[in-house]
């Protein structure tokens, strides 16, 4: 599994180097970060269902997409936002690459599902975080950035 | 290969549930040690040869036999394979001390390391005493109890605080000596 940390060790295995400076350099960075990304991940932890209900019922009030497909769509966002959750404790995007982003395309063109869905489903919960009431600014910085990460892996 | 992050992660994973409250007190006191960690890493980083070179001599010193004909450090090839192996050894448990998890050390330096051992002809009992060596040189280095000089002069300045991270390096020999026997 692919962190901030492991990408480091990683990195310096291949060269056959022990940690040198620059590694524990970037170590160091990400453990000064570390905190925002735990409480942004906290936040996120504890309101996931709120959140999810919320940029459901955007995504669903004009009529565009057939409500059928409703309760799969929030699983679905469900998953991509504790995928989000493992991202921001691993201080990498390392999770979602590997269990959400892999083979997605493939899966979502063979099932026809629209990806515009989502897209606008992240959209509304990135505008939707608020300073500071659900969170610092910098936990939400960290937050915003992942979401970006993901949209643009769908778009 | 698994880091003290990535360790939470994949056991959330398998629950399929999100890492909250609960789950994070231990990853916020490991961020707080995380100086404790780095400065640890260095100190190993920073004494390669005095922990890895010396541990494989004194392992030879008391077994003289050995760079005799006959014996398994005999000719320089062999003494230079085993420095070698001390030294990739050492650099694993710097990486899983870094990681705060030994799963580097476990996937990609344990994994059939006794079995190769054993297909060479290497002495178990002699390599499982260089890397007692290791560990207790590594233990003085970071604990700052070692007779050469500070690893931790103009850092921190004090040893005291190492002993968790110096008990958690010990671990990491442990492993590979458990593995090896």
């Amino acid at each position: 599994m692919k962190s901030a940390v492991t990408t480091v060790i990683t990195a310096a295995d291949a060269a056959g180097r022990f940690p040198d400076i620059s590694d524990l350099k970037a170590v160091k960075v990400s453990f000064d970060r570390a905190a925002a990304r735990m409480e942004a991940a906290e936040k996120l932890a504890s309101g996931i269902d709120n959140v999810t209900a919320d940029a459901l019922k955007a995504v669903y009030s004009d009529g565009k997409y057939d409500l059928a497909t409703r309760d799969k769509c929030a699983r679905d966002i469900n998953h991509y936002l504790r995928l989000i959750n493992y991202c921001l404790i691993a201080g990498s995007t390392g999770p979602l690459d590997e269990w959400g982003i892999a083979g997605v395309r493939e899966v979502f063109r063979t099932l026809g599902i629209p990806t515009s869905a989502y897209i606008e489903a992240f959209s509304y919960i990135r505008e939707r975080v608020c300073v500071p009431r659900d969170m610092d600014q910098q936990a939400a910085n960290e937050f915003k950035d992942l979401l970006n990460y993901l949209i643009n892996a769908l778009s | 290969m698994l880091d003290a992050f990535s360790r939470a992660v994949v056991g959330a994973d398998a629950k399929g549930a999100c890492l909250g409250s609960a789950d994070l007190a231990s990853l916020r006191q490991h961020v707080a040690d995380a100086n404790i960690r780095i400065d640890a890493t260095n100190a190993i980083a920073q004494h390669i040869s005095c922990i890895a070179a010396d541990a494989v001599s004194g392992m030879v010193c008391e077994n003289t036999g050995m760079t005799q004909p006959g014996g398994n450090c005999y000719p320089t090839r062999r003494m230079a394979a085993c420095l070698r192996d001390g030294e990739i050894i050492l650099r694993y448990v710097s990486y899983a001390l870094l990681a705060g998890d030994a799963s580097v050390l476990d996937d990609r330096c344990l994994n059939g390391l006794k079995e190769t051992y054993d297909a060479l002809g290497v002495p178990i009992k002699n390599a499982v005493r260089a890397v007692e060596i290791m560990k207790a040189a590594t233990v003085a280095i970071i604990t700052n109890t070692n007779s050469g000089p500070s690893a931790f002069q103009g850092i921190s300045g004090k040893g005291s605080d190492c002993q968790g991270i110096a008990a958690e390096a010990a671990s990491y020999f442990d492993r590979v000596i458990s593995s090896l026997s």
